[in-house]
């Protein structure tokens, strides 16, 4: 404005103060009504409408929805247009340009145009911004929820991500390749994204990160898979056989009738990766126990670095000698087995002989040979046949790394020992020796369940573990535990429980329900039945276990009435089920009569010898090798003893440095873990050492 | 008594404060000032204004009941609203009267700005208005967590989190709001007092600025097509 304009319009504004009103009483009277009017709305919206108040924050429920007040609404939905590294865009930038906008406009507009037709350019850009911010605003309140497309045909994945995601991701998230989206998921890392580590399985977060990943790849499965197969079942098959019908296409045996086209052409490589990051997403722990510890076990033993890692598993190749069984079988019996691996349903007896006599190697995956004929010189030969599959040619490089991650993490084997003992100080007052729950000291009336059911480890990956460790779950009086959120433990001792926990998983030693044998009709009395059900937690003679023993104390506690409702009824969330739907009133009368016979002192345990418990476990696990393909041999005293490659396996009175017990648990030097396949019982590994710590007597 | 002597003893009295205080001359330049002929677009500003002290007495009725520590702050709030006399609608009054403030504060500043009224010579009473809005939004996001229930708690993850994105000074803003690596008791106190102190301080100081230059500068005439 130039000083004559300035001058002109304060005359002219003198003129109309001339020509108007007073502002008491005129102007006031006005004010006064328009602040009625505003009260009048504000005193019924707080009357009719009120300040609504949702259930008490609970910072572990990370499912809620979080919406900011409506005159926030626009920078939110702002935020969903600049996803990852861009965010800074929309939630600084473009915020401050339109800051500097207002704060700047009295001096980019100097004009002395005072109407707004004369100023277009102030009205454009005033119009465009607010006509934005209630765009957005509008279209943050009508997005919500944002269903997705898939939710209507009832993709089960689509449905958890709409529940979970779309409230503030929207339909679709756009992820930079290279982000560990399962990292993201269940820590929560970026910005106002909580951990969802305590709301969703890890197998729901799999799910999801496969969703991210390939949004196209649900269209994927439906359009070529969905037909025949559901996605449950695809997606807890081996990626193995995935891979295979994928590269076969119609010449994939089980596809062979079909005509069913070739997939190499018919789908371009990024859509088969999509659908197979879809079907089995890159999770390392999940691969690691789909597709490597069958042959691997819980872990191997890897100080390497990562590329060679990665190289090994990319490049496969065979490296287990299988034993030749020409000698040891009859001809019949090779042709069952042969039969039996060429196709099983011809041959149902084979399974019992490959139960028997394959799976401490091949576990439970039973190999397919192409024919007869192949099947049976296998099989009499053995030799190197069973190669590790060259996994670069059947996973995805996103599946690949998670793997590699998963292998190297897994491969620092951890003290167990320290490992319990941090268990016992900090989790059993609580969760029981064993993990087996019971009655929370900190809340009155409750039950915490038991955390050592295979069910529980199973749906639990470590890093929800270690989150619950760490931060506690304050709805159910668990405090945390990691010295981060001020706790006692430090970041190594959380991983170390977590591994300590992990380690129930071999062999979980609450099961619920427990495995309940069946007890043939004729020998439904007391002792039997008790042997059966009572003694895997009571112990064999009521000395107790995961449960409590039978000692006079406890028998002194308890009326028989109470032992019969415990047995009847059971106790919620323990492993100690409701019986009284298994057992008739009269079976639990009886037994009520034969605990009240037990004293809880365990039978005097005969010692431990070569013949009477070790051979077995020798016959079991290692007489299938290590028998007939040199190296050591278990199958007699003498041998097991004496032979070895490099000396003796076995050095009595020094279970520590027998390289025998250090292949059993994963301290060997070399790395070795055996058994290759299953993975051998605590409590008889627990047997070998007793027995080479006690000079390994042959009996 | 005479209606006429009362007015006598009136008019003394008023005599006497004048002497002491000159509140007439200023009674008649704040109020008895002539202003152009104005339309009701411009009862935004003083409707604004009204919120603004609706907000101020129902808050600190609120403070008189509010506890600010996590293990209390949702049972005063419910105590509040489920039991207090009347403690519904004065809670509900300041829940309500935000959103109006906003809206209001908003639609002024859009009166503002067809009305070119940000023109010399009410530059500065602008730049207060536009500080005075961002206080208004202030408050709003720091109000919104105090109720510690999951909409005000997981809406300040989000919020607090988003302060974190600007470069540089993101980090430091987040642990000035914070006040640790997550919301936590002292996230309560800080986002407490600064929505019953600091705020408030400020908001009066800017305002103060706000109505006098109104008065000084008076308020624009609605500008005609060729103004």
């Amino acid at each position: 404005m130039k000083p004559n304009e300035r001058a002109k319009y304060l005359e002219d504004y003198a003129e109309s103060k001339k020509k108007g009103i007073p502002f008491f009483p005129d102007a006031i009277f006005k004010d006064a009504i328009a602040a009625l009017i505003v009260f009048l709305v504000i005193v019924s919206l707080a009357t009719f409408v009120g300040a609504s108040l949702e259930a008490v924050a609970d910072p572990s429920d990370a499912g809620f929805t979080p919406r900011p007040e409506w005159y926030f609404l626009f920078l939110f939905q702002l935020l969903k247009f600049f996803p990852g590294s861009l965010e800074v865009v929309g939630v600084f930038i473009i915020p401050m340009v339109a800051l500097g906008f207002l704060v700047a406009l009295p001096w980019t507009d100097r004009s002395a145009r005072r109407h707004w037709t004369g100023r277009p350019v102030v009205t454009s850009i005033t119009v465009f911004l607010f006509a934005g911010a209630i765009f957005l605003t509008v279209q943050a309140i009508t997005a919500e929820p944002p269903p997705t497309a898939d939710v209507a045909s009832g993709d089960q994945i689509a449905l958890l991500y709409s529940a979970n995601c779309a409230g503030c991701h929207g339909t679709t998230i756009s992820a930079s390749s290279g982000t560990d989206l399962y990292k993201v998921i269940e820590g929560g890392t970026h910005d106002g994204m909580p951990a969802w580590n305590s709301d969703l399985t890890s197998i729901e977060i799999d799910a999801l990160v496969g969703f991210i990943l390939s949004p196209s790849g649900y269209t994927l499965f439906v359009d070529n898979c969905s037909e025949c197969h559901d996605m449950q079942s695809l997606a807890e098959s081996d990626s193995t056989e995935l891979r295979r019908a994928l590269d076969e296409g119609p010449d994939y045996a089980p596809h062979a009738t079909l005509g069913l086209p070739v997939w190499r052409e018919a789908l371009t490589k990024a859509d088969q990766a999509k659908l197979l990051n879809f079907l089995t997403a890159p999770d390392g722990q999940r691969l690691w126990f789909q597709e490597c510890s069958a042959c691997h076990g819980q872990s191997v033993a890897y100080s390497g670095d990562r590329k060679d890692l990665e190289e090994l598993i990319r490049r496969g190749g065979g490296h287990l000698q299988m034993p030749s069984f020409g000698s040891a079988l009859s001809p019949e019996e090779i042709e069952t087995l042969a039969l039996y691996v060429t196709v099983p349903s011809a041959a149902p007896e084979g399974a019992e002989m490959f139960g028997r006599l394959c799976t401490s190697c091949h576990a439970t995956r039973v190999p397919t040979a192409p024919d007869l004929e192949t099947a049976r010189q296998l099989i009499s030969l053995g030799g190197s046949h069973e190669d590790m599959p060259v996994w670069g040619d059947i996973l995805t490089d996103q599946q690949i790394d998670a793997l590699v991650d998963y292998v190297l993490a897994a491969a620092k084997l951890p003290n167990l020992d320290e490992a319990e003992q941090l268990f016992l100080q900090n989790c059993a007052a609580c969760h029981g020796n064993l993990g087996e729950g019971g009655t929370n000291p900190t809340r009155a009336g409750d039950i915490i369940a038991p955390i050592s059911t295979a069910e529980y480890l199973a749906t639990r990956d470590d890093a929800t573990l270690r989150s619950i460790i760490s931060q506690g779950q304050p709805n159910f009086g668990m405090s945390p535990f990691a010295d981060t959120f001020g706790g006692p433990l430090n970041s190594d001792q959380v991983d170390l429980l977590v591994a300590y926990i992990r380690s129930w998983a071999e062999d979980p030693p609450v099961d619920l329900p427990p495995d309940i044998p069946i007890v043939p009709q004729g020998a439904r009395t007391a002792p039997a039945l008790y042997e059966a059900l009572c003694a895997q937690c009571h112990g064999a003679s009521g000395e107790g276990g995961i449960g409590p023993a039978y000692d006079a104390a406890w028998q002194a506690s308890k009326t028989d009435q109470q032992i019969f409702d415990d047995i009847n009824l059971g106790h919620a969330a323990t492993a100690m089920i409701a019986w009284g739907d298994l057992l008739s009133s009269q079976e639990i009368e009886d037994m009520v009569t034969y605990i009240r016979t037990l004293t809880g002192e365990a039978g005097q345990s005969a010692p431990l010898t070569y013949v009477s418990s070790i051979l077995p476990i020798f016959d079991t696990y290692c007489a299938a090798c290590h028998g007939v393909l040199g190296g050591w041999t278990a199958t007699s005293y003498e041998d097991a003893m004496t032979s070895g490659d490099n000396g003796p396996v076995i050095i009595p009175g020094d279970p520590d440095s027998s390289s025998l017990v250090q292949s059993l648990i994963g301290t060997h030097p070399d790395g070795l873990v055996m058994p290759p396949a299953v993975t051998m019982s605590q409590s008889d590994i627990q047997k070998i050492i007793d027995w080479v710590a006690a000079g390994a007597p042959e009996g | 008594m005479q209606p006429a002597a009362n007015d006598d003893r009136l008019k003394q009295t008023g005599d006497w404060l004048d002497e002491r205080t000159g509140w007439r001359g200023n009674w008649t330049a704040v109020f008895l000032r002539k202003i152009p002929k104005v339309s009701w677009a411009y009862t935004l500003g003083s409707a604004t204004l009204f919120t603004l002290v609706l907000q101020f007495v129902t808050g600190i009725l609120l403070t008189l009941y509010y506890v600010p520590e996590p293990q209390q702050a949702y049972a005063s709030v419910t105590y509040i609203t489920n039991e207090l006399s009347f403690g519904w609608l004065i809670r509900g009054i300041h829940h309500w009267g935000a959103s109006a403030m906003v809206l209001l504060a908003i639609l002024h500043m859009v009166r503002v700005i067809i009305y070119g009224a940000y023109k010399y010579p009410r530059e500065v009473t602008w730049l207060t208005g536009v500080g005075l809005l961002l206080l208004t939004f202030a408050f709003g996001f720091t109000g919104y967590l105090l109720p510690w229930d999951q909409r005000a708690y997981w809406a300040t993850v989000v919020g607090t989190q988003i302060g974190s994105v600007p470069p540089v000074v993101g980090g430091f803003t987040k642990d000035l709001m914070l006040g640790g690596p997550e919301i936590s008791g002292l996230t309560l106190s800080r986002f407490f007092g600064a929505h019953v102190w600091v705020l408030p301080s400020l908001l009066v100081a800017l305002v103060a600025i706000h109505l006098f230059l109104v008065v000084r500068n008076g308020i624009t005439s609605p500008p005609k097509r060729d103004e």
